[in-house]
């Protein structure tokens, strides 16, 4: 009982460290500086296949 | 005017005389000048016609001819760094107007040979290009953007925007890793409290409290490293802050949650762990505040063009000219303007006249006739001819950068509610510590028992803990903003909610305020022809007209349904008036001085106070219109009902003394200031602002100072961008109505926040005697704390049914 009760908060841990982690290099990489333009971004049908990469850094 | 009178790529009227077309199969597009049709072309060519079906167009574009400067690439090296192989260029978009800008640029600039990334942000109207510098010159990228039809501008990242921001990536990082982290508290500590009241397995027990102490470290020790630093700093200069407050609460809970893990009592981590957590959810609310304020002065800077077009005195008898940056520009230098461009600098006029528009600089919304010997002030743009002008000022004392000065100044100054807060907690503070160790000194001294007396201390301490205190303020404030913003109105900060709850006069600006800031015909007096006849003959000879008077008497026309047919042959006089050929007679409309000086007689016709436009055929006068800038509907019940209220009104205007009084009058305003300059307008308010709290509203960048000189400042919907960052309060729509509501959800939330301030301390002032005395086990010192912040939320979510004031 108290092996598995140890074995699941571990396991929870674990997974949110995995998920907090994601959003630290979400951070890192602009994601959350423009809250403006993303809502309209996802309207834009992509017919042509050459969308720039966002810039890694954009400081 | 009709819409093949219309450029296709820009919407702007086609001028008389263009004939720039483009055949596409059947049909005939035509364009104002080349440039648009070079837009278009490009457009096309890279298959984005879809453009022009998915834009849609809220802000007024950039005026004709800004992007007469060319770009070199001495004059962008300032702009571009080095990034690994790639070199980064920063740049400020100007005309940059809804979300398919954003895509039109990044998709074809994206394009371009020698381009790695490219991204628009599209809040702060910047782009980071990456690019190559072997396939592709910082000058070419620029100018690819220009011919798009966006002017760019060189942005070179000041320090404090980068610290800024990595300030505000760090805050996002920490409150993440609490808010996850404290969740995760969270689940452990119901399983102890089930377990308290249940009966649990010591082992289990044990295990989950010393999860809990591993758990809870790092979201004190890692997350809350700010204000510990910031109590640290407090407690060297001997200042106590809130910031201390916070500290002592958090690590009193934590310390004493190990102690009682050592002997086996109550663990309180999650509390600790949970303060941190809400904390750093303020922060990073005010954080984003701040930064669109910076955002705001950024672009009141940018108005001005950052280049100038020099003359210099050769031998021979045209004069060289020299483009050079704007801040290189020494006073006294001759520049000269052209057409549609904006001036770089604030300049004396020295021949002929012409007309600009100031409306972004001063808000004055009618263009101005500047003549010989006149000052025109940076920003404001060029309606007439190429001008020559000798510079009066170096680009730095300029009155856009006095402006943004005292913006900047105004903003920088405004912390009240932190100051109460510190004031607050410098007694609090020293008495909870006091107590505590009076408590503590008690029990080991006169009881000789330490282990009580350390109990106690602590005690103390966590139940003094401001958590129903500290939640008493921020909750009201969070659902209060929340419900007013779903009425229209954003009320930028908590101390903001609290400033207006205290206004006691409202200043007003006039144009675009309390009126609609947009002439309208208000009567046609015909003599000798039909009044429609009249208005039809107007509408011929201003249909070309960018004129603010000259679009009202168009869409009156259109209104009416009236055909007007653009004439041939246009000839307009800045700040006069406008000539045509029409069926063999010179047809004339302007100014009564325009006609006097054509020779024609004017029949003196009574009220001349109004602005006026006469018309003439020949030598035949033909009548007149009257215009008026008509009040907005709802401005009078608005008013009526902030007098009820017990609100003293003020009007505050630029304007000639008749409009303003007329307009007061009209509205039964008892205070009317007329004729002022903005700098006298943010003087007047701070002087009435030592009699009682002001709120000014208003729109325009003249407004701006004084927006920010009042207690609060409040802006319209609808008015120019910078106006609307430097103010407090925004109404999202252009409703009067709001500001009522505003004031008295303002007040409202504040007698909600006394109540819950009244019931916190009671509970301080009780608990506390009762820990000290060794009467209260903490697990009931709990139960209470989390009942009365329970207490106080309720209390606060109230105001979500708050009702309009009618």
């Amino acid at each position: 009982m108290l092996q598995s009760t140890v074995a699941l908060i571990l396991l929870s841990l674990f997974l949110g460290c995995a998920a907090w982690l994601l959003f630290v290099w979400a951070v890192r990489r602009g994601q959350f500086d423009d809250p403006e333009g993303p809502k309209y971004r996802m309207l834009e049908d992509d017919d042509l296949p050459r969308t720039p990469k966002p810039p890694e850094d954009s400081a | 005017m009709n819409e093949s009178s219309l450029c296709i790529h820009c919407t702007l009227p086609i001028p008389r005389g263009m004939n720039i077309s483009h055949r596409d199969g059947d049909a005939e597009l035509r364009f104002c000048c080349q440039g648009c049709l070079g837009a278009y072309l490009i457009i096309r060519g890279a298959g984005l016609e879809a453009f022009y079906a998915r834009r849609q167009w809220v802000e007024a574009g950039v005026a004709p001819g800004s992007f007469e400067a060319r770009f070199s690439d001495d004059a962008l090296e300032e702009c571009v760094s080095l990034q690994q192989e790639h070199s980064r260029m920063n740049l400020l978009l100007e005309g940059i107007r809804c979300a398919s800008c954003v895509w039109l640029i990044e998709k074809i600039i994206g394009a371009l040979e020698g381009i790695d990334s490219i991204r628009v942000n599209y809040a702060t109207h910047r782009v980071q290009i990456l690019f190559d510098r072997s396939h592709a010159t910082p000058a070419s990228i620029v100018e690819s953007i220009a011919r798009l039809g966006y002017l760019p501008r060189p942005w070179s990242a000041r320090n404090h925007h980068l610290q800024a921001e990595r300030e505000r990536r760090t805050l996002l990082i920490r409150f993440s890793a609490a808010a996850f982290l404290s969740m995760q508290l969270m689940g452990y500590s119901a399983a102890l409290y089930a377990g308290y009241f249940q009966g649990i397995a010591p082992q289990s027990r044990q295990l989950l409290q010393i999860l809990s102490a591993v758990v809870a470290a790092p979201v004190i020790f890692y997350c809350g490293a700010p204000f510990l630093q910031g109590a640290l700093r407090a407690l060297r200069l001997g200042t106590p802050n809130m910031d201390m407050l916070i500290s002592i609460g958090v690590l009193c809970a934590y310390g004493y949650s190990l102690y009682a893990l050592a002997v086996g009592g109550e663990v309180y981590f999650d509390s600790a762990s949970m303060i941190v957590t809400l904390v750093l959810l303020g922060r990073i609310f005010e954080s984003m505040a701040r930064g669109k304020a910076s955002c705001a002065v950024d672009r009141l800077l940018s108005l001005s063009p950052q280049r100038a077009k020099v003359l210099e005195e050769t031998a021979g008898a045209q004069p060289a000219i020299r483009d050079t940056p704007s801040h290189q520009v020494e006073a006294g230098a001759l520049i000269r303007v052209y057409p549609g461009e904006a001036f770089p600098l604030d300049a004396l006029l020295l021949r002929g006249s012409t007309e600009v528009d100031a409306a972004v600089v001063t808000g004055e919304s009618r263009p101005v006739v500047k003549s010989a010997g006149d000052e025109i002030l940076a920003g404001a743009i060029n309606l007439g001819p190429a001008v020559d002008l000798q510079v009066l000022r170096r680009a730095e004392h300029s009155y856009l950068s006095r402006m943004a000065a005292l913006v900047e100044d105004a903003q920088s100054r405004r912390a009240p509610i932190q100051r109460q807060a510190d004031r607050i907690s410098a007694i609090f503070v020293p008495l909870v510590l006091l107590l505590a160790l009076a408590t503590g000194l008690y029990w080991a001294l006169v009881q000789g028992d330490t282990t009580s007396a350390w109990l106690c201390a602590i005690s103390v301490l966590v139940v003094a803990c401001p958590c129903a205190l500290g939640l008493a303020t921020p909750t009201a404030i969070l659902v209060a903003t929340g419900a007013a913003s779903r009425r229209g109105i954003l009320f930028r900060g908590g101390d903001i909610v609290e400033a207006c709850s205290q206004i006691k006069t409202l200043a007003f600006d006039k144009t675009g305020t309390l009126t609609e800031g947009r002439p309208r015909i208000l009567a046609i007096e015909a003599v000798g022809i039909d009044e429609i006849e009249l208005l039809r003959l107007g509408g011929v000879l201003e249909s070309g007209s960018s004129h603010p008077l000259g679009r009202a008497i168009c869409e009156e026309v259109q209104r009416r349904g009236l055909q007007a047919p653009p004439p041939a042959g246009h000839l307009a006089i800045a700040g006069m008036g406008v000539e045509i050929d029409f069926e063999g007679h010179p047809l004339r409309g302007g100014s009564r001085r325009f006609l006097e000086d054509s020779g024609i007689v004017v029949q003196n016709l009574c009220g001349a106070e109004q602005t006026e436009v006469l018309f003439a055929s020949g030598d035949r006068y033909l009548g007149r219109m009257l215009f008026e800038d008509s009040p907005r509907p709802e401005a009078s019940s608005s008013l009526a009902l902030l007098r009820r209220m017990g609100l003293h009104c003020m009007l505050l205007t630029g304007d000639r003394k008749d409009v303003g009084e007329r307009v007061a009058q009209e509205l039964g305003i008892e205070e009317v200031a007329c004729e002022l300059s903005p700098g006298e307008k943010a003087k007047r308010i701070q002087k009435r602002q030592l009699t009682g709290e002001l709120m000014m509203i208003g729109d325009g960048i003249n407004d701006a100072p004084a927006l920010a000189e009042a207690r609060v400042g409040c802006a319209m919907a609808g008015g120019t961008d910078i106006a609307l960052e430097s103010s407090d309060l925004v109404f999202t729509r252009p409703d009067l109505m709001r500001l009522p509501l505003a004031i008295a959800l303002s007040r409202r939330t504040l007698s909600i926040i006394r109540q819950n301030l009244f019931w916190a301390f009671s509970y301080n002032l009780i608990a506390m005697p009762l820990a000290a005395t060794g009467q209260l086990a903490p697990i009931y010192s709990a139960l209470a704390m989390v009942s009365s912040s329970v207490l106080v939320l309720g209390n606060s979510l109230r105001l979500n049914r708050f009702k309009e004031p009618l």
